[in-house]
């Protein structure tokens, strides 16, 4: 009797890479801190529900400067993001600066604010450095993607001697183009979305106002803000245009002042002192040499907060992660025309809008209000705010898929037409989102979930900067660790074949 | 037009511009609304006692406020007590100056669900043991500090450990939302809080209560910083400290709520730092 | 100008003497040795996958600063106008200032040129249109501007004129033969190979079956080049 013939695909290859995940992620189901209480949700929601029905567009003071500094910010933070971030990414066949980027795109938005807050105050450097600074190295690293994905062969018939800028000019730039400015135009909205949450720190944006309205319990302001914010990143095709951008950008010079807080004296105590490890503060460098005055604060954060602090966001990211995916796979054909006609693609846009749209800690506190405190609520919210971004990016890759006419329709065309399409697309994504995934698992403390994050947050919030310093430094480094392992899984099974659309 | 500067947000980004202004800040424990609509009028009211352009500007967190204030962003600051003495161990020669007639003997309120089967009484009840626990802000001194230190002193062990699990809501009205819906079976409130909102109908009696309420406590005050006189001129601080104390409109004073100000010190939070520096939140 | 006969009589411009060539452990070309001289057309013919392209990318190689290359994936920047493809056969040629200029806003003078030689292609009325909106065989004639506007001495292309017809592939050929001294050419079409070339070489296998001027060429021994069927 001969052995039955195996089957030896690469759909077999992604089938596998997909166990491996969804196991990993029973695994970490089998850690992780996942509980419901009986709660009676009732009177709150109902209170949020009215809210809801009833927006208050008058309520919120300065509503029209809070619209505009929210777009200020995002329009002049992405803008030099894009401009330093290129810069890094045609350098970024060197190492030191692959790992550069990889640092500065660890940390989240809100720790570069609250670090910024330290030495410029609560002004316009500090929002546009928080935006500015991570954004770079999201975009070198995806821009030097594109540029090396891009075709090459032109640069490879231009004549001997050509130059380099030439050659680029022509050769390397116009192919990857579309993709460089569709991936600007979606950073872009990202950018909207992370000058808003910067409110929630305290810059005056439409988080601001946001985060007031929702802790006080007055939802219908709370509702009007969200609906705007809805708007605003639905629309942004529409008011984004290439030739109005440096008309909004020098619009967003206008109206930031620049005038914001900045002494020497702040920058020295808050490199010289504040930023210092306790221990050392005092009995200066020389205490490096004397491991008894250091080693217990060292050893301290280490076992009571890092180490403790990365198990919890590892689990949490994993099963938040592959969570997410699922709901990619549920959701993608909404808003993808190979399923959808016209009117179903507008309300499945809207939803996915609306879900990629509330900020995560919003999301994390309503479903808290229902399930009660555990990891649970941060797992819901993280894999819907994921999972729509991915659907809405999956959707728009499907469009560009070319079916013959006579394909199978419904659930066998999803199965055997489309699924096996876009699943390297797929899966890439979803790698990506695992970075930011853990990214934002720090701002979910209000749960009770001891992440990096929450430690982090509680150290700012105490003032300990030396502290929070160290823990940041951990967080990029485990992120560092995640963005290898990602990355080599995507190229054993050579995710990037297309991978044009494989962006965060 | 002072009334005017407060309300725009761009002020909060363009202080230096006004460097002869004097502006000071406050904790955000609770309404914001509030917060701006109350400090609007102290501003106001300083403006017109000191002859010289004064502006509030809210902040987002108990750490910004501080931090803002170490900064030189503001000059003045309502505090809590926890807050005051971080603010104050940052700037050399600030002073706590005064303080509402009711801070001297603050409280906070053990709040539980019903479900919990947890009745009011002079202990916290053993019963605590395993439920789930929520703080306010991290940072706050009724809805974090205080709470903390009388749950170590009573059960001699940490708050993570006590409980089942430990949150930190972000404030008070939100610690009470949680607890009232049954999120977190038990929470920590400033009483001030707990009280506005009970006259103003927002808390659902039939399912969340008191169950203690812990010993006083030193609280919020104002704080200034020590160099104020050098750009206002000499006695500056002390002018700044008389318009606080001699503040006796009723409207003013009802929107702390407090029924007038007295004197305050730094020795008098002596009490709070020993506390802080015995749970750890300060070294 | 009467053209060299078969390995002729001009300087010798490309060489290969017993090359052999392995590609991830296949064999593709084995024991190659030619001579191609200054002055002399050359057609290379074999069927697909004798090793061709890889044979004429050598060739390239032996020679970068003068040939013009023409791939048969075309190489063409699909987002830039038919004008800047061509352009770009010069880019060494102009100053770095002058190319940026060009991409942006293009002088009247390489405008002048450009057009030129695209009504000799055929493909003028699209000088301003962008390649991925072109036919194949306007695509193909785009990418040949690009070698010709070189003025290189050497052409070298991988089936040149295999997406446009039989009578304009005639007159792209003789245009190659006309603007380049040496030319070297892969092609499939037998006829079009004795037509425009005294050499042709055969190849099979990756290995040189055939190398013969084309007035002395039997028809068994240009059978020999492909496989029986």
């Amino acid at each position: 009797m001969t052995a039955p013939a195996r089957f030896d695909t690469t759909a077999g290859r992604y089938r596998r890479l997909s166990l491996g995940l969804a196991l990993t992620a029973l695994l970490a189901l089998t850690l992780a801190d996942i509980d419901w209480v009986n709660s009676s949700p009732w009177f709150e929601l109902g209170r949020i529900g009215w809210g809801m029905l009833t927006p208050d567009f008058f309520g919120v003071e300065s509503l029209a400067s809070a619209v505009a500094n929210t777009l200020a910010f995002a329009l002049l933070g992405v803008a030099v993001a894009n401009v330093t971030g290129f810069i890094f990414a045609l350098l970024f066949r060197w190492r030191l600066v692959q790992l550069f980027c990889a640092l500065i795109r660890a940390v989240h938005e809100l720790f570069w604010a609250l670090l910024f807050l330290q030495l410029f105050g609560l002004g316009t450097l500090t929002g546009l450095l928080a935006i500015a600074i991570p954004y770079t190295g999201i975009f070198a690293r995806v821009y030097a993607e594109i540029l090396e994905e891009a075709d090459q062969r032109p640069a490879e018939l231009v004549p001997v001697g050509s130059g380099w800028l030439s050659t680029f000019a022509y050769a390397r730039i116009p192919p990857a183009f579309a993709h460089l400015k569709n991936y600007a135009l979606y950073r872009l909205e990202c950018g909207i979305r992370s000058s808003a949450v910067l409110g929630f720190i305290g810059l005056p944006t439409l988080g601001f106002h946001l985060e007031t309205s929702f802790s006080q319990g007055l939802y219908s302001q709370a509702a009007a803000l969200l609906y705007l914010f809805f708007a605003l990143i639905a629309s942004i095709r529409l008011w984004v245009r290439p030739w109005l951008i440096p008309l909004y950008l020098a619009m967003a010079l206008y109206w930031l002042p620049f005038d914001g807080y900045w002494s020497v004296a702040t920058l020295q105590q808050f490199l010289g002192y504040d930023i210092v490890p306790a221990p050392l503060r005092d009995a200066g460098v020389q205490a490096l040499a004397e491991p008894r005055l250091w080693w217990p604060w060292l050893q301290n954060l280490l076992l009571q907060q890092a180490l403790p602090g990365i198990v919890n966001t590892l689990v949490l990211s994993i099963i938040a992660m592959v969570a997410c995916g699922i709901l990619t796979l549920l959701l993608f054909p909404l808003v993808s025309t190979l399923f959808m006609p016209r009117q179903g693609r507008s309300t499945g846009h809207l939803l996915l809008v609306v879900l990629r749209s509330i900020p995560e800690l919003i999301l994390a506190f309503i479903i808290l209000l229902v399930t009660g405190p555990s990891m649970l609520p941060a797992i819901i919210a993280l894999a819907l705010h994921n999972g729509a971004i991915i659907a809405h990016l999956i959707g728009r890759y499907s469009d560009a898929l070319l079916l013959r006419d006579d394909a199978s329709r419904g659930i066998n065309r999803y199965l055997f037409e489309v699924l096996p399409r876009i699943y390297p697309q797929f899966l890439a994504f979803l790698l990506y989102r695992w970075e930011v995934i853990m990214r934002e698992t720090a701002i979910l403390g209000i749960l009770g979930i001891h992440t990096l994050g929450f430690f982090i947050d509680s150290a700012f919030e105490e003032l300990r900067f030396d502290r929070a310093l160290l823990l940041i430094l951990m967080t990029a480094l485990v992120n560092m660790a995640l963005d290898q392992l990602a990355r080599a899984l995507r190229r054993r099974l050579q995710l990037d074949a297309n991978p044009q659309q494989a962006r965060y | 037009m002072k009334k005017l500067a407060f309300l725009a947000l761009g002020c909060l980004l363009s202080l230096s511009a006004h460097a002869a202004t004097f502006t000071f800040t406050a904790i955000p424990d609770q309404d914001e609304t509030l917060l701006r609509e109350r400090f609007g009028k102290i501003a106001n009211y300083l403006s017109q006692e000191l002859g010289i352009d004064v502006a509030y500007v809210p902040v987002k967190s108990y750490a910004a406020a501080i931090t803002a204030f170490r900064n030189n962003q503001v000059q003045l600051a309502w505090f809590g007590g926890l807050s005051g003495v971080q603010a104050r161990m940052r700037v050399p020669n600030s002073e706590a100056i005064a303080q509402g007639y009711e801070d001297q003997f603050f409280k906070s309120y053990f709040i539980a669900h019903h479900s919990t089967g947890l009745v009011p009484g002079d202990t916290l009840s053993s019963e605590l043991q395993g439920k789930t626990f929520t703080f306010g802000s991290k940072g706050s001194t009724s809805g974090r500090l205080m709470p903390e230190f009388y749950l170590r002193q009573q059960f001699d062990q940490a708050p993570e450990t006590l409980f089942e699990r430990v949150g930190f809501s972000g404030d008070h009205s939100r610690t009470i939302a949680l607890v009232q819906s049954g999120a977190y079976q038990v929470g920590a409130v400033n009483y001030a809080v707990w009280e506005r909102e009970l006259a103003a109908g927002n808390i659902d009696t039939s399912s969340v209560s008191v169950i203690w309420e812990t010993p006083t406590y030193p609280d919020y005050q104002w704080s200034i910083r020590g160099d104020v006189d050098a750009t206002w001129g000499e006695g500056f601080k002390a002018r700044v400290k008389q318009a606080l104390l001699s503040m006796d409109d009723p409207e003013l004073l009802a929107s702390f709520p407090r029924q007038s100000f007295v004197e305050a010190s730094n020795d008098d939070f002596a009490p709070v730092a020993k506390v802080a520096r015995s749970i750890g939140l300060i070294d | 100008m009467s053209p060299p006969v078969a390995n002729g009589t001009g300087q010798p411009l490309l060489q290969l003497s017993q090359h052999s060539l392995a590609y991830q452990g296949q064999t593709v070309l084995t024991d190659v040795t030619l001579t191609i001289a200054t002055g002399e057309k050359v057609a290379l013919i074999g069927e697909s996958g004798a090793g061709k392209s890889t044979l004429l990318k050598l060739l390239r190689s032996q020679q970068p600063q003068q040939s013009a290359y023409c791939p048969q994936h075309l190489g063409l920047v699909q987002p830039l106008s038919v004008f800047h493809n061509i352009y770009m056969g010069r880019l060494n040629r102009y100053s770095c200032w002058h190319n940026l200029r060009n991409l942006i806003y293009p002088t009247a003078e390489r405008m002048a040129e450009i057009g030129a030689l695209a009504a000799e292609l055929g493909i003028a009325g699209h000088l301003r249109h962008s390649v991925d909106r072109l036919s194949g065989g306007q695509q193909q004639r785009t990418a040949l501007g690009r070698a010709l506007y070189q003025q290189s001495p050497l052409f070298i292309g991988d089936e040149p004129v295999s997406s446009v017809d039989e009578y304009q592939a005639d007159a792209l050929l003789a245009l190659i033969n006309q603007r380049h001294s040496t030319v070297v050419v892969a092609l499939h079409d037998q006829q079009l190979a004795l037509k425009h070339y005294q050499r042709v070489i055969g190849l099979r296998a990756g290995r040189v079956v055939l190398d013969a001027p084309t007035d002395r060429l039997s028809s068994t021994e240009l059978a020999a080049v492909y496989p029986q069927s």
